[in-house]
């Protein structure tokens, strides 16, 4: 039995439990920061500001694990892209192969870091160092043996014959960071802020919410025009156009297809929509006979309209593509892109031994003809063009059924049961073919589910990993993608657009096909 | 007391165990491994062999139940392991997480209160009469709008015709206000539903009855004697769906980009993040089966009856 003086004591104790979380709960709410800043105006005091929304989210900075630091401006890399896709000098001035182990990068004279210390071939190897320990993703792409740092000189010797380094340093995991910074904070407060060379260095950074910059007075390349900028992330496409029209925002990446038309009314807006390096093809299963059969993957290459999907699919935020690559890449294809031809196809399926039968249904040795399309839903637009090729094969009586599964990679690898699959790549993140040719062309790719292995496309692309020369390496990048559309190995359709919404009251700047340099020095506000 | 609050520990560690035993097995059977993310291959040149050499040095290729035994021995020692993507440690996440979660979570209960109490005060004093029909009606509406096109509806008033409030993210008191509302309207719907029903179920007592007769305020015998009975198939719904509030929120931290743990959770399980998983579910168990223990030794407090020992539940 309680006694009501012990029913009170637990009463009290309930109720200071009770307070208690309500005092830690206030606890946690003042660490926050004070109200979000409004971007859309020039701040009292002629502070020049802008706020952009991006649709990733991102819980850490850390250079050598995210894109972000390098996206925002904040740090930057030996090498970069131009806007015409083309590998450029940055933090390196020049560069040279010694031989084919061996590079020599010179280490840009009067670049400061954002702590004001000098970046020299010394601080260029010590931030390698961590990138390699801490990504092991980078550790596989730059294949380091070895590394020199003499004054502004630094040596790479990699563990075998790397042609294509130079490229590969354009990766945003090779940001040149001060390392001596990061001993001094600490690793966790380093991956909050990191210290880079860029015009912008981080002044708060709220995980998976935002990240607040400010500008960095001793870049190198002269002080960017904008005092402070608001990178905030959310994943809603609806949301982040709201954004844009209610001008809190004054950039906003990734503006659903649909959304377009309706921020090109408003007079203040712009829309911006660039092709990306990103290519949406379909991909045969070259395993089964079926489809080992040239004339089969040609009949039905040919039933796809590749401008329908460009105007129907993607409401014209798109190109049609006509090879791996984007034609406007120096290695690019200048073949024209395929039209549809069903009389084509049908001819081909006949000549590749199938009949119709008395329903219309293609049949060879009594078996009829039917084939299986793995779709997923990562990207809207993959199941409607899946859905866009069953009809057009239902209109010639082929039969085709769609699958959507969860997990496409793991499923094209572990299950024999499909024909087609819908599939989507980033063709040419660095501004080089060989790191696509490589992973989905040669045996034993990580993009290769199907290991693919065409005799006569090894061969040039064993070729071009032996060829550190660019011209070389444009040519050969050439005849691999010529192999690749003559044999009809992937049916590449459609390179589609990044879109961005403007407030024209942004100046100097343009998103990039590239999708890496989101931040920089030149742009401004009115 | 001592007894209950014993039982519930053992409880305790029994439910955490079988939790993370059966999401192990689950996560481990759903196809994929967080492989190709860490080496990220859609934009780095990267052979299978690598993928195995990986898959290997994480102990993939290990059995289920060597796999299962080493996160428990590393558990054992207290620590919860590193998250195979962001490379921290899931302890570190979790807390990082959990306040944007626990105040968007007090914020909706704030909100539903406000809106369920009067709303099943009110249909449970004039039943069958207008206060009744239009707290029925609003439950229908409360409980049939999606979350995401309520949030995108509360967005496109507030923050983009009116500009009173921003759009998104996690600041100062304005930014609380959307996603509250957002998360409480929905909860109102049920709790004002089950607030009346208990309501009338407890005027109808005796001891209501006996109150009145003796002349007692009627505001008082609403409030000091009837909502007190009415409370407890509230407070058991509610500590229910405590799982729920930490998790199912997912919609509303996507729309407002609040950092909470529903939008870490859901991503981690795409990316087959098993460390984070494992802890997260360890975490919500843990959360749950406490609450779920406050809940009972709040009913001692409701109810004489079960402080006392007497009849009742």
């Amino acid at each position: 039995m309680f006694s009501v003086k012990k029913v009170k004591r637990k009463k009290s104790l309930l109720l200071s439990l009770l307070l208690a979380t309500g005092m830690l709960l206030t606890a946690c709410g003042q660490q926050e920061a004070p109200n979000p800043s409004i971007a859309g105006e020039v701040e009292k005091g002629g502070q020049k500001k802008a706020k952009m929304i991006i649709h990733f989210k991102t819980g850490s900075l850390d250079p050598h694990n995210s894109f972000y630091p390098l996206k925002f401006g904040v740090t930057e890399t030996l090498v970069r892209m131009d806007e015409n896709l083309e590998v450029k000098p940055w933090l390196a001035s020049k560069w040279e192969a010694i031989d084919e182990r061996t590079w020599t990068f010179t280490i840009r004279d009067g670049v400061t870091f954002q702590d004001g210390t000098k970046l020299d071939a010394a601080a260029a190897k010590a931030s390698f160092e961590r990138g390699v320990a801490a990504s092991p993703a980078l550790a596989r792409a730059l294949k380091i043996a070895s590394m020199k740092a003499s004054g502004q000189e630094l040596t790479i010797v990699t563990t075998e014959p790397h042609p294509s380094l130079p490229s590969e340093l354009v990766n945003p995991f090779a940001s040149v960071v001060q390392v001596e910074a990061e001993k001094q904070m600490g690793t966790e407060a380093f991956n909050l802020a990191p210290v880079g060379t860029g015009p912008f260095k981080v002044k708060q950074f709220q995980p998976n919410v935002k990240a607040d910059l400010v500008r960095y007075d001793g870049y190198w390349d002269g002080k960017a025009k904008l005092d402070e900028i608001e990178i905030a992330f959310n994943e809603d496409g609806n949301v982040r156009a709201m954004a844009l029209q209610s001008k809190e925002a004054d950039i906003v990446y990734q503006i659903p297809a649909e959304m377009v038309s309706v921020i090109q009314q408003d007079p203040e807006l712009r829309v911006e929509s660039v092709p990306s390096l990103r290519v949406h093809f379909l991909l045969y299963n070259q395993q089964k006979p079926l489809l080992q059969d040239n004339r089969v993957r040609r009949a039905i290459d040919l039933l796809l309209d590749r401008n329908s999907i460009v105007n129907d699919i993607l409401l014209g935020n798109a190109t049609a593509a006509n090879g791996p690559f984007h034609h406007r890449l120096p290695f690019g294809s200048e073949d024209e892109v395929r039209k549809p031809n069903s009389a084509e196809a049908i001819k081909l399926l006949e000549e590749a031994g199938y009949q119709r039968n008395a329903e219309g249904k293609w049949m060879k040795d009594g078996e009829p003809l039917s084939m299986q399309i793995i779709t997923y839903k990562g990207r809207p637009e993959l199941p409607l063009i899946a859905q866009l090729l069953q009809s057009e094969a239902a209109k010639i009586g082929l039969v085709m059924e769609i699958k959507t599964v969860e997990n496409v990679d793991q499923y094209l690898r572990d299950h024999q049961d499909w024909d087609v699959a819908t599939y989507s790549n980033s063709t040419s993140p660095r501004g080089d073919g060989g790191f696509y040719l490589n992973s989905a062309f040669m045996p034993g790719g990580s993009l290769n589910p199907i290991n693919l292995a065409n005799e006569n496309l090894i061969q040039v692309v064993t070729q071009l990993n032996a060829t550190a020369d660019i011209q070389q390496r444009v040519k050969l990048t050439q005849q691999a993608v010529d192999v690749i559309n003559r044999e009809v190995l992937h049916s590449f359709l459609v390179y589609p657009n990044m879109i961005v919404g403007v407030n024209n009251r942004i100046l100097n700047w343009k998103p990039g096909a590239e999708d890496y340099y989101y931040i920089n020095n030149k742009m401004d506000v009115k | 007391m001592g007894k209950l609050i014993a039982a519930r520990l053992w409880q305790l560690v029994f439910v955490m165990f079988l939790l993370s035993l059966l999401t192990f097995t689950l996560m481990k059977l759903a196809p994929g491994d967080p492989v190709m993310l860490i080496l990220d291959t859609e934009e780095l040149a990267v052979t299978q062999a690598d993928e195995e050499a990986l898959r290997k040095e994480l102990g993939f290729d290990q059995p289920l139940i060597t796999q299962y035994a080493s996160w428990l021995f590393q558990l054992m020692k207290l620590d919860m392991g590193e998250s195979y993507i962001k490379g921290k440690p899931v302890l570190d996440e979790l807390i990082q997480r959990l306040p944007a979660t626990i105040q968007l979570a007090v914020g909706g209960m704030l909100v539903m209160v406000l809106i369920a109490a009067p709303l099943g005060i009110l249909a449970a004093k004039y039943p069958g009469r207008w206060p009744d029909h239009v707290s029925r009606l609003f439950a229908l509406i409360g409980a049939s709008i999606p979350s995401f096109w309520l949030g995108l509806l509360l967005i496109y008033v507030f923050a983009y015709q009116w500009k009173w409030l921003p759009t998104m993210g996690k600041g100062g008191l304005s930014s609380f206000i959307l996603p509250s509302l957002t998360l409480g309207f929905a909860m109102a719907a049920v709790y004002s539903r089950l607030l009346r029903t208990g309501l009338l179920e407890s005027l109808s007592q005796e001891y209501i009855r006996a109150a009145r007769a003796r002349g007692i305020a009627e505001w008082r015998i609403m409030t000091k004697h009837a909502l007190r009975a009415a409370l407890l198939p509230v407070l058991t719904v509610f500590g229910m769906s405590m799982g729920n509030l930490l998790a199912g929120q997912v919609v509303i931290e996507t729309l407002f980009s609040w950092p909470g743990l529903g939008g870490m959770i859901v991503e981690a399980i795409f990316q087959r993040d098993y460390p984070i998983v494992q802890g997260y579910v360890l975490f919500t168990g843990f959360f749950v089966v406490v609450v779920n223990l406050l809940v009972d030794l709040t009913y001692s407090l409701l109810d004489p009856r079960i402080r006392f020992g007497k009849g009742g539940v």
